[in-house]
């Protein structure tokens, strides 16, 4: 990345249907309302988008090319659109490096899944290595029991401390429910231990859109970096996110910002599980003036696939709303303990 | 736009069960053989792409188990599925962020191990409600399709079994090839077990084990490294209607194809394909596709495509050799089989491609097929 010539990408437009625990749409009606919302938002139309990047598993979605089941709807008919199975961060990032290659100015970014289809637990142990780990029964939550449990056998009062931060994320993602108590979280069944259910995001069903263009006013996608570490959890630190410090440095760099610079408002971690948001700190060295998902992250519901371009949203929205607010970090993670990490700097515009 | 070019491809010996190797070996070996190809070490890849159809494997988000095999780890990695489009999409998607600016060198891999999993039941798993149990598979649907474009187009029988016999002779000089058949006749061809009619089982591609990378570099790097990179002129894709019934006459008009090769010829200065296309590694699942694909990228007239295979026009030999390598009729990993087009034609132009190299390559055309009418077009040549 030529440090010169940071690279600057215009978030245009953001639409989102969802979250909800089940949504009783086909996955194209789900994600249409949040292809229009984006549109209007950010006041183009279907003939505007020069190419689209989708996000969405097949497995989970139970469809062979499962973006076939939106390509009406993303308006992909007759038009460029290259599918990421992957979290729909990931797929923002590409559309960015697609506009910074010239190839696309107006590029619109979709991710859904549908958890209430199926078990989703179930599902994940098909992504885990078939040889060494998915003999064992492991899935995608055990996965995280078993680093929160890392973590908790070197500082013991960890628990106590996931469960305040689940508390305040569940209470701040609605405040309409009676408030949930840290003792409500240690009391909620053992999922996997140490974690409890109350310290696990909700599964939800949903889709996020988001239109990115060259140019133009909005927040700015200025840095970005990707990181897939190493598959067998034994071979990884239990206890850390390695991947996500790798890929914040290279956010930084595309940035043209200086490794040290910490300089955040806001962040938006994907944290699925509350511990994550210790392991978030701990891997990007952020300081205590940042705000840490301030509308309780994806405890409000946690859509997979499409988990980190539902923070890259809120990030924008919040950046749009509050001019004191300048810069945010966004995380996207996806795989056995955050086997995979993606990260987007985001500027307010000028 | 950053210059982006090809310095390096590796693929796997493709076959019907390569159960010598696990998945990620089976990566590895591609891997592995187009960084010696490029002539770099693994530490020099900024990022990987990795394209496969993980339900025929039964898997989800296979990266994360191959991403090692891949040379992957800690690095930038992304995983793209669109069907037979994968892996000529996961080269344009390499394309792209090297052209960015953001990677200097991205390595980009496809496989499929079909053998490990059930292929029908994968491509079964369409619409649940109008799909499935009309148009599940890729057979059933193509027939219908290829009865259409044959009543259209006049094209034969004989026609298409002369496609089958070109890509198995071609194949007979490519040791990566799954079928090798050399003797092969249009006779056998046309005797071979009808699968649905006209299609018989010696008009389909295989189903095969396999794997092929490519290397990308920037512009400056690409030069160091390599005395003749095989540059990225051009790339496109174009995706069409979900369903199979909205789709107008399919190979007859295969307007996503047609309209991804316009606008690749436009950017690379290619007026008249025939003439200005020194070979064509083409993605035909099924010999009858071959001849439309010859329409919708302008290598002959609408009709003209039975005439162009009588004359030998894409044969070795011909005017416009199409699948020197025995394309996909000779070799289906599905997840690496674009990326084997990519290979196959900047192997061309890097004059890399041994028995079945044809003379004096200054310009070379991939295309992508996936779903029922998705398409890719890349056009490569010696010069950026």
């Amino acid at each position: 990345m030529n440090q010169s010539s940071p690279f600057e990408v215009v978030v245009a437009g953001l639409g989102q249907t969802g979250p909800s625990p089940a949504d009783g749409r086909s996955i194209a009606e789900m994600v249409l309302p949040a292809v229009q919302a984006a549109l209007a938002d950010a006041d183009l139309g279907y003939d505007d988008i020069d190419a689209v990047v989708t996000a969405s598993v097949d497995l989970f979605d139970g469809l062979t090319a499962s973006n076939i089941a939106i390509t009406e709807v993303v308006g992909a008919v007759m038009k460029p659109e290259t599918r990421i199975a992957g979290d729909g961060l990931a797929a923002a990032l590409h559309a960015a490096c697609q506009i910074r290659a010239g190839a696309y100015e107006v590029v619109l970014v979709v991710a859904h899944a549908k958890p209430s289809m199926a078990d989703f637990q179930d599902l994940s142990q098909w992504a885990l290595d078939p040889i060494f780990l998915q003999p064992l029964g492991l899935d995608f939550l055990a996965c995280a029991g078993l680093q929160a449990s890392a973590r908790a056998a070197a500082d013991p009062e960890a628990p106590e401390r996931w469960a305040e931060t689940a508390a305040r994320r569940l209470n701040a993602a609605d405040g309409q429910k009676k408030p949930a108590t840290a003792a409500d979280v240690l009391d909620s069944p053992l999922v996997a231990a140490p974690l409890r259910a109350g310290m696990c995001a909700p599964l939800a069903d949903g889709a996020v859109a988001v239109l990115l263009r060259a140019g133009g006013p909005g927040p700015r996608l200025a840095g970005l970096g990707h990181d897939l570490d190493v598959h067998l959890p034994g071979d990884r630190d239990p206890a850390a996110w390695p991947g996500l410090t790798r890929a914040l440095a290279r956010a930084l760099k595309s940035a043209g910002l200086a490794a040290s610079d910490r300089a955040f408002d806001l962040a938006e971690p994907s944290c699925l599980y509350a511990h994550e948001e210790e392991l978030f700190i701990g891997a990007t060295g952020l300081e205590p003036k940042t705000e840490i998902s301030p509308g309780g992250g994806l405890f409000g519901g946690a859509v997979p696939v499409a988990a980190g371009l539902a923070r890259l949203l809120a990030a924008a929205q919040r950046l749009r709303a509050d001019p004191a607010c300048r810069r945010a970090l966004v995380q996207g993670s996806w795989g056995p303990a955050g086997q995979g990490q993606v990260v987007a700097i985001i500027k307010a515009g000028p | 736009m950053t210059e982006v070019a090809v310095i390096g491809s590796g693929q796997t010996d493709h076959g019907r069960k390569r159960d010598d190797v696990s998945q990620p070996e089976l990566v590895r070996q591609a891997v592995a053989l187009a960084l010696a190809d490029a002539a770099i070490e693994p530490e020099r890849l900024d990022a990987v792409v990795i394209s496969n159809m993980e339900l025929f494997e039964g898997r989800a988000l296979p990266e994360l188990w191959l991403g090692e095999g891949a040379y992957a780890a800690r690095k930038p990695c992304l995983k793209v599925a669109t069907g037979g489009t994968s892996g000529t999409s996961s080269c344009i998607a390499g394309y792209h962020q090297v052209a960015s600016g953001l990677f200097d060198v991205v390595l980009v891999v496809g496989f499929e191990k079909h053998s490990e999993g059930h292929t029908q039941t994968g491509m079964a798993l369409t619409d649940p409600f109008w799909d499935r149990a009309v148009a599940a598979g890729a057979l059933g649907n193509f027939a219908l399709s290829i009865s259409q474009y044959m009543a259209e187009r006049g094209v034969t029988q004989e026609q298409a079994a002369r496609v089958a016999v070109k890509a198995r002779r071609n194949a007979a000089r490519n040791p990566h090839a799954h079928l090798q058949m050399p003797d092969i006749t249009v006779e056998e061809v046309l005797a071979s077990k009808l699968l649905a009619h006209p299609v018989h089982l010696l008009d389909m591609c295989p189903q095969s084990d396999g794997a092929a990378a490519i290397v990308l570099a920037g512009g400056q790097t690409a030069r160091r490294l390599c005395p003749r990179p095989a540059w990225i002129k051009a790339a496109e894709t174009r995706h069409e209607q979900p369903f199979i019934g909205d789709i107008d006459r399919r190979l007859a008009s295969m307007r996503t194809l047609r309209e991804a090769a316009r606008s690749t010829y436009a950017k690379a200065g290619i007026a008249d394909p025939l003439r200005d296309l020194d070979v064509a590694e083409i993605y035909e699942p099924v010999s009858y596709a071959e001849l439309a694909w010859y329409e919708a990228l302008g290598f002959c007239a609408d009709g003209e495509a039975g005439r162009l295979i009588d004359e030998g026009v894409t044969e070795m030999d011909g005017t416009l050799p199409v699948n020197p390598s025995g394309g996909v009729l000779s070799a289906n990993p599905v997840g690496a089989s674009g990326v084997i087009r990519v290979a196959e034609a900047a192997k061309q132009v890097l004059g890399r491609a041994g028995e079945h190299q044809v003379a004096g390559v200054e310009t070379a055309l991939a295309t992508g097929y996936g779903v029922y009418a998705w398409a890719d077009a890349l056009v490569l040549g010696a010069t950026p």
